[in-house]
């Protein structure tokens, strides 16, 4: 199965610097989401303000420094920088409301792809599904195609309408299975790769936020007993620096730091 | 449903950040709400994070310092009579004329100050020139121990002048590399002023000072307190102030001094010129200028101007100045110099001129130290914005030269001034005890510049009809009265509140050329041919000369064995001197019949010190309405003694030091009736209840304690 590399990403690239592709891929988004930023900070932002924000409170720290021997000056110079402090985040956090959205889309979006890792071969998984009502647990039912198979038998969790089973797959690829109860039959995929995959998590009945969180297939039908069909793939982790990060965490730390690097020469205040 | 917790908490923290709620929680929220609240709560938090750094280390290691400092205040404090000493100097204010307004009903605060302590002339120097008053002022000391005799100094070498305050140089090496010259180190700036400030001994006792804008304190000195320099700070081109005005008229004279005209030139619909800047420092000695391009584009519909300088771009309307403007002069190799400027956009149409001020050195990123420590100029330029930081902001030669006009000069003074007052506002508030000392240098500009408006007949405003005359100088005095109030009323009973000034001020309508009298009768020499001498003595024959003069009061002998070519023997120093005197004195101006010089004073009899040697032979007085012409100062020798001064410097000081007293006010009663400006360091160490230094030539004055009573 080809892997997918959802941005294009060079190759050459992920070579030079011996990265593998999602972590090449986080450094990428982060520097180019660390630059955009700072360049919408540059145009959402009241620029003059936040420099005399900033000034002031450089201004009281100095005043701390210069005149540390008298302790009514340096006592009224905290209150002054904590004063200070509530104005500055204040104009700071204006250019947000540009970005919050595009960006947690962006990052939801992500999170399909360097959240999760598809599942291994020969290793077992569990697939969860949760009815309306204990009754459904009875009519419950797995449908799996070739190259998945169960290797045990189903396990009913009364108290939260909950039937787990264990899967192993024999083969890589994307499948469908099938969850089915006394009324209808529901599909929802699964993915065995170890490959940069578009991971959905799960298949739901409504809930539109979560929906749009975890899962990127079609809703369950409201009418239908079983509520979510989930498949459990594993956290992914990411190694950079000799760490193992989270993906969220490491784009956070580098498009702060490129950001940071961005607004020193293109002389943005932030 | 539930899902596994890490995964709850993932989603968790999704849909809190898309809400924006949780952007200061430690979970993964900072990372979905984006670097640009990453940027807010790291900025904020690290303002804290410092503030509260530095707390810890100051809380641990109060102790110590509380013991010391106690120490040291038990000391200092001990034998103090005040808490505090808030001294406002004024440059220039004149006692006759505050004396007049206050009679006037002008000045209530002043009048309540001396009616609740006392208001006293206050004996200036010899000269009475501004660095040298106020290093006297500072330092308890006659000129011979403090080594500042005018603005500049001669050089026997070659009979050229030189700052006498300061001296910078580049950096002691440098290395060739091709075309470069890459200089190795900073400039070395050597102060020239000797003696010691009295805050340096209330400093040493551990009496907090803060000192703003004193003349003669560049470079700045370090001791325990915070100081930033005033008068002989230069500009990013190492001058005492050098203009620009840039325009797109043609020709037009070369300024006399103090500015240089630049071209703007058209470039399709928008216009380009330049700031010039400092030498490039990779230049070497080939004195390679640095440039700052900015482009105009006028809209005469609006009449205004936008302009672009770097990447800063603002809209100036006709007659209205910037705010100040930081401008990068950027050198080869990554070498570069801040600084900061204003525009004021003076024409446009027919033509498009653009005035520039003098490229000050930037405060809040200073390349040559301009206070102590370097941070308090940073300090202020952060808490206030930018500041004129060059020793003589208010840009007289521009409107002496009609490049501003009158409301651009004044708008130009009160915009430095309110600068000052809201660091000397903040000075108070920070010095809490201890000194507290700021010189305004406004009142000595506007009256070197307005006088004019005072006199009937002053030559350099006979064009403007006397009931169109602006009442420039009385709402000067005013203004300084309504400031005075306002520091009143935030000093308690334990302060003293003295204002002093330097000097005072005479009209200057009439100007001496003294090279040219020193010609006609004898004691200086020009070239075979010449009748005339150009600056700096270019055509005198010196195996001829026997005396000279530059700088504003200075008369020199042409002395054997000390000028380069001396010719007057030690021994006949005396006789010449004395002969000089006598012929100088009582100078008549045959064109109004009144004594230009009313005193010639010996320096040997007025100085003494270690520094003598460096003095004028004799101190020239001027009578009142008189000073040395401008051509004088320069060096010049010209075919006429006395003649009209036409200049928009109307009034001045640099006269016989006994017509230009300055003023002493105080908020507690003078005993003393004649007292000096040299009187006011040892007053003010004896009223902290420290020891006088023994080379104080001033005296303590005696002041009583209790206000009025």
């Amino acid at each position: 199965m080809a892997s997918f590399n959802p941005v294009g990403l060079p190759n050459s690239f992920i070579h030079a610097f011996r990265l593998d592709l999602p972590t090449g891929l986080v450094v990428v988004l982060s520097v180019v989401v660390g630059l955009l930023m700072v360049v919408v900070f540059r145009y959402t932002s009241d620029q003059k303000a936040i420099r005399i924000a900033k000034d002031q409170l450089k201004a009281h720290l100095l005043a701390v420094r210069l005149f540390q021997d008298q302790l009514p000056v340096v006592l009224s110079s905290y209150a002054r920088i904590l004063r200070g402090t509530g104005p500055y985040l204040r104009l700071a956090f204006r250019p947000l409301l540009f970005v919050i959205v595009p960006l947690t889309i962006l990052i939801i979006q992500l999170d399909h792809y360097l959240g999760w890792t598809g599942l291994p071969t020969e290793e077992p998984f569990l697939i969860k599904a949760h009815v309306n009502g204990p009754d459904g647990l009875n009519t419950a039912d797995l449908q799996l195609p070739v190259g998945l198979k169960t290797t045990a038998p189903p396990v009913h969790i009364p108290d939260d309408n909950e039937i787990v089973w264990r899967v192993v797959a024999t083969n890589p690829g994307k499948y469908e299975i099938h969850v089915g109860s006394s009324d209808k039959t529901f599909a929802k995929s699964v993915t065995i790769s170890k490959a940069l995959e578009r991971i959905s998590l799960a298949r739901l009945q409504g809930q539109f936020w979560e929906r749009m969180l975890v899962s990127t297939e079609p809703a369950l039908s409201s009418e239908s007993r079983i509520r979510s069909i989930e498949v459990g793939y594993p956290a992914r982790s990411i190694s950079f620096l000799g760490l193992e990060w989270n993906w969220i965490w490491l784009f956070f730390v580098l498009s702060l730091v490129s950001g940071f690097l961005f607004k020193s020469i293109l002389g943005i205040e932030i | 449903m539930k899902y596994p917790t890490e995964r709850a908490t993932n989603r968790l923290a999704i849909g809190l950040a898309v809400l924006g709620l949780v952007l200061l929680c430690p979970a993964r929220s900072e990372a979905y709400a984006g670097p640009g609240a990453g940027f807010a709560v790291l900025s904020s938090f690290w303002t804290i994070f410092v503030a509260f750094l530095y707390s810890a280390y100051a809380f641990l290691t109060w102790p110590v310092r509380h013991l010391l400092r106690s120490i040291r205040r038990r000391k200092a404090y001990g034998k103090a009579q005040i808490k505090r000493a808030v001294i406002l100097g004024f440059d220039g204010m004149d006692p006759e004329l505050t004396a007049r307004f206050i009679a006037e009903g002008k000045l209530p605060n002043l009048a309540k100050l001396q009616e609740q302590g006392s208001f006293r002339k206050l004996r200036t120097t010899y000269p009475a020139i501004s660095p040298v008053a106020w290093s006297t002022f500072m330092t308890g000391v006659n000129p011979g121990k403090h080594n500042i005799y005018d603005f500049l100094a001669r050089d026997l070498k070659n009979y050229l002048p030189f700052l006498s305050s300061a001296e910078i140089r580049g950096p002691k090496r440098t290395w060739k590399l091709g075309k470069f010259t890459i200089p190795l180190g900073k400039p070395v700036i050597k102060g020239m002023r000797r003696g010691t400030p009295f805050w340096h001994w209330l400093g040493k006792s551990g009496i907090f000072c803060s000192v703003i804008r004193v003349p003669v304190t560049f470079p700045p000195e370090k001791f325990p307190g915070v100081l930033l320099s005033g008068m002989c700070v230069p500009d990013l081109k190492g001058s005492q102030g050098t203009f620009c005005l840039c325009t797109t008229r043609h020709g037009g004279e070369k300024f006399r001094e103090g500015g240089v005209r630049v071209p703007i030139t058209p470039n399709g619909t928008a216009l380009h010129s330049y700031v010039p800047g400092p030498e490039d420092p990779l230049s070497g000695s080939s004195g390679g200028e640095l440039r700052v391009n900015f482009e105009i584009r006028p809209d005469l519909g609006k009449k205004l101007a936008r302009m672009t300088v770097d990447s800063e771009k603002f809209t100036l309307k006709l007659g209205e100045y910037s705010s100040w403007i930081p401008v990068k002069f950027k050198a080869a190799l990554g070498f570069s110099a801040r600084g900061i400027c204003r525009f004021y956009l003076k024409e446009l149409s027919p033509e498009v001129e653009v005035y520039v001020t003098p490229v000050n050195i930037d405060p809040g990123r200073p390349d040559l130290p301009i206070s102590h420590p370097v941070t308090y100029s940073i300090y202020l330029a952060k808490l206030f914005g930018p500041y004129a930081t060059l020793g003589l902001a208010e840009d007289t030669w521009a409107l002496n030269e009609h490049v501003l006009d009158d409301n651009a000069f004044l708008a130009q003074c009160y915009a430095n001034h309110e600068d000052r007052e809201r660091m000397l506002f903040d000075a108070l508030d920070k010095t809490r005890q201890g000194l507290c000392a700021c010189v305004f240098d406004t009142t000595d500009r506007v009256q070197h510049m307005f006088w004019r408006y005072l006199e009937e007949d002053h030559p350099a405003a006979r064009a403007v009809p006397p009931d169109q005359r602006p009442k420039v100088i009385e709402s000067l005095y005013s203004r300084m009265d309504v400031l005075i109030g306002r520091v009143m009323t935030q000093i308690d009973k334990e302060t003293l509140l003295m204002v002093v000034s330097d000097h005072g001020f005479k009209s200057f309508a009439r100007c001496v050329n003294l090279n040219a009298w020193l010609h006609q009768n004898g004691f200086l020499a020009l070239k075979e041919g010449k009748t005339e001498s150009g600056d700096w003595f270019e055509d005198v024959d010196w195996s001829r000369t026997r005396a000279y003069t530059m700088g504003l009061n200075g008369l020199y002998l042409n002395l054997k064995g000390r000028e380069r070519e001396g010719i007057v023997q030690p021994d006949e120093a005396a006789t010449l001197k004395e002969e000089l005197r006598s012929k100088l004195h009582g100078l008549i101006d045959p064109a109004s019949g009144r004594v230009g010089i009313t005193g010639v004073f010996d320096c040997d009899a007025i100085y003494a010190g270690p520094y003598v040697d460096n003095a004028p032979d004799l101190i020239v007085g001027y009578g009142d309405g008189f000073r040395a012409s401008w051509d004088s100062v320069m060096g010049k020798v010209t075919s006429q003694i006395f003649e009209d001064n036409l200049k928009a410097w109307s009034g001045d000081h640099c006269i016989d030091p006994r017509l230009v007293p300055g003023v002493l006010f105080s908020n507690r009663k003078i005993v003393d009736e004649k007292p000096g400006i040299v009187d006011i360091a040892p007053t003010i160490l004896n009223l902290f209840g420290l020891p006088l230094p023994g080379h104080f030539d001033g005296k303590p004055l005696t002041v009583a304690m209790e206000g009025a009573q």
